[in-house]
């Protein structure tokens, strides 16, 4: 993306930011990423940001620990097929225990692994185009545009309240198809 | 709240990890001194045997597991505040969350201790393990023992992956103040977080099923710690009841226990604006409810054991409230139900000195509430002639001691290398009116 410059919006406000997205939607532009303190509502439905799909790890997760408890108590069950105190020896009540902590166990652990995967975490090259105070209190909206038209993006930004930055890259990319270009 | 700006509760928050007073360092080298007679102890249990305590036939489950049972409860309030909670939307528990997850993560790893230093030969645990021995016996799933061991690992995991999860946007704050190796450090911690909109996207959702799969857990958990003794058939513990007043006892010692912590921490890093006196109040409310179920599960096993017409059960109760144990019963009684009952009164749930001292006593309470069910149990069973006493010796004191010292030490370690407080939801509730989560 050589040919394309990077400008970034710093606000004060996240409905300033959220009011300049919207704007965005607009204009000749295209939104790259959004930074922002806290997950701030009103700048996700100005995105229109579609669901994550962390949830399908989490469910792969579940269901794997839930059959995987299952399996395990039942296997080491088997393994010395003695009835003790006239229980059978696959006994469903408590290995269904069993299943349920491993249910939750995998379903945490998909979670983390759906986490970092669709967050792209970790990743330490988002920090050489980022600005520190996004962290604090100022809402960052990074916006492209094709080289030499800068000035106008720029202004547009100044216009709405927005202190401005110029990078020459991004490092971060649409990851599914769900950035927010307009 | 709204008094604040973003950068007002950045600063709060940031100041508290300022390099600590030479206070700060005395009172840990005093906890240090603490955690290692604790350590002393066991290591002089491990050389000498198990008799160094005062287990016996037939009271053979002692101090180690009341302390199991206290600490696991202690560690269930972390996550009644950060997930059911934040599902139930309760704004209040923002400036608290991340102290009592912080909380919960280092009571697991305590109670975690407790088995195997009742063990005695504590290089055996890995029997514990689904692993099978030489003639290929595995361990016995059927047993609520090794119900336990899952259900605390995927406790304790859980509960390190919830707390690091929602302490990495703050990482991430702490990088951007940061200077020098501390920088490169809370950089690495903070895995490149940069609060970017898809980083957002995903995070809250994540958030969101951390939350849900929290609550049934700790629901499981006390549960299963329970059945550690509803699954046997010993009077006094063989009760369908224990389930649900193990799990609300645990939350009842939790919550005395994020007052007992909250209260000092508030004063000390001038939280007061946050975590002020409505913020206790609620906590206080909350412990009113979860006493009366503790005080109404109390009666039910007296009705129960009536009811049942059964005179083992029965003898077991009498002797509870007016055998040798007494004192403990009345003091369990007493600090865990009539005591919070003050918190009716409005003047004492708001006042920062009868929040702290009440906090104590439930702690105290909650503590020989194991006591009275774990000895009181085993000590009066069927058999007259095999009835005994229990005393806890020298040994298990000091390692009771070191638990508590370890636990305190741990959290004031915590306090001043890690955000206390989640700027994160704080700024969400200034920005949007409540937590994580769309």
């Amino acid at each position: 993306m050589a040919d394309r410059s990077y400008v970034f919006g710093l606000f004060r406000d996240g409905n300033q930011a959220a009011a300049a997205i919207k704007a965005l939607r607009d204009a000749p532009w295209n939104i790259d990423r959004v930074h922002s303190p806290f997950p701030h509502h009103g700048i996700f439905e100005a995105l229109r940001v579609k669901k994550s799909r962390v949830g399908y790890f989490t469910l792969a997760g579940g269901v794997f620990g839930f059959f995987a408890g299952l399996a395990l108590s039942i296997f080491t069950a088997v393994q010395w097929n003695l009835i003790v105190s006239g229980k059978p020896i696959v006994a469903l009540i408590p290995f269904f225990i069993v299943g349920f902590e491993c249910t939750i166990l995998f379903s945490v652990l998909g979670n983390i692994v759906g986490f970092l995967t669709q967050a792209r975490l970790p990743d330490f090259r988002g920090l050489k185009v980022y600005d520190p105070r996004c962290s604090e209190d100022r809402f960052g909206v990074v916006a492209s545009c094709a080289k030499g038209e800068q000035e106008g993006l720029k202004a547009f930004f100044r216009e709405r309240g927005g202190e401005v930055l110029l990078f020459d890259s991004s490092p971060v990319t649409a990851d599914d198809g769900n950035a927010p270009h307009v | 709240m709204s008094q604040f700006s973003y950068a007002q509760i950045d600063k709060t928050v940031l100041d508290t990890l300022r390099p600590p007073s030479l206070v700060y360092w005395l009172i840990i080298f005093l906890l240090s001194l603490g955690v290692m007679t604790g350590a002393a102890c066991w290591a002089y249990q491990t050389a000498v045997g198990i008799g160094a305590g005062g287990q016996n036939i037939p009271v053979a489950w002692g101090t180690y597991l009341i302390n199991f049972v206290f600490w696991v409860g202690i560690a269930h309030s972390g996550t009644l505040i950060s997930a059911i909670l934040h599902l139930f939307r309760a704004g209040w528990r923002n400036p608290i969350a991340r102290a009592a997850e912080t909380m919960t993560v280092f009571a697991v790893c305590i109670a975690g201790l407790f088995p195997f230093i009742h063990l005695g030969r504590v290089w055996m645990v890995y029997y514990m393990l689904p692993y099978p021995n030489q003639r290929l016996l595995w361990p016995n799933f059927q047993s609520p023992l090794v119900f336990d061991v899952i259900a605390i690992s995927t406790y304790l995991i859980v509960s390190i992956l919830f707390w690091y999860t929602g302490l990495l946007p703050d990482l991430a704050t702490v990088r951007d103040t940061a200077v020098g190796w501390r920088k490169r450090i809370f950089t690495i911690l903070s895995m490149g977080w940069t609060g970017s909109h898809e980083q957002w996207r995903h995070y809250t959702r994540g958030y969101l099923f951390f939350a849900a799969l929290a609550t049934p857990l700790v629901i499981s958990v006390h549960s299963v710690v329970s059945w550690d003794f509803a699954l046997g058939i010993v009077p006094g513990w063989h009760s369908t009841l224990f389930a649900p007043y193990f799990v609300a006892g645990a939350i009842h010692s939790g919550l005395a226990m994020v007052l007992t912590l909250m209260i000092p921490m508030r004063k000390i890093f001038r939280f007061e604006a946050f975590i002020n006196r409505d913020v206790l109040e609620n906590i206080a409310k909350t412990i009113v409810f979860t006493g009366l179920i503790v005080g109404y599960a109390y009666m039910l096993e007296y009705f129960l054991a009536w009811y049942s017409h059964n005179v083992v059960e029965q003898e077991a109760f009498r002797w509870r409230a007016v055998g040798e144990y007494r004192m403990e019963f009345w003091v369990m009684v007493v600090c865990n139900t009539l005591i919070p009952l003050l918190f009716f009164v409005k003047r004492i749930r708001r006042s920062v000195p009868w929040l702290f001292g009440i906090s104590v006593l439930i702690n105290i309470g909650m503590w020989y509430e194991r006591f009275v069910i774990i000895i009181g149990g085993v000590a009066h069973g069927f058999m007259p002639h095999a009835w005994g006493l229990y005393a806890p010796t020298g040994i298990e004191l000091g390692i009771l001691l070191g638990s508590f010292c370890l636990f305190f030490l741990l959290f004031l370690l915590f306090a001043k290398h890690l955000p206390s407080m989640s700027m994160t939801e704080l700024k969400e509730t200034l920005g949007n009116g409540g937590g994580h989560g769309r």
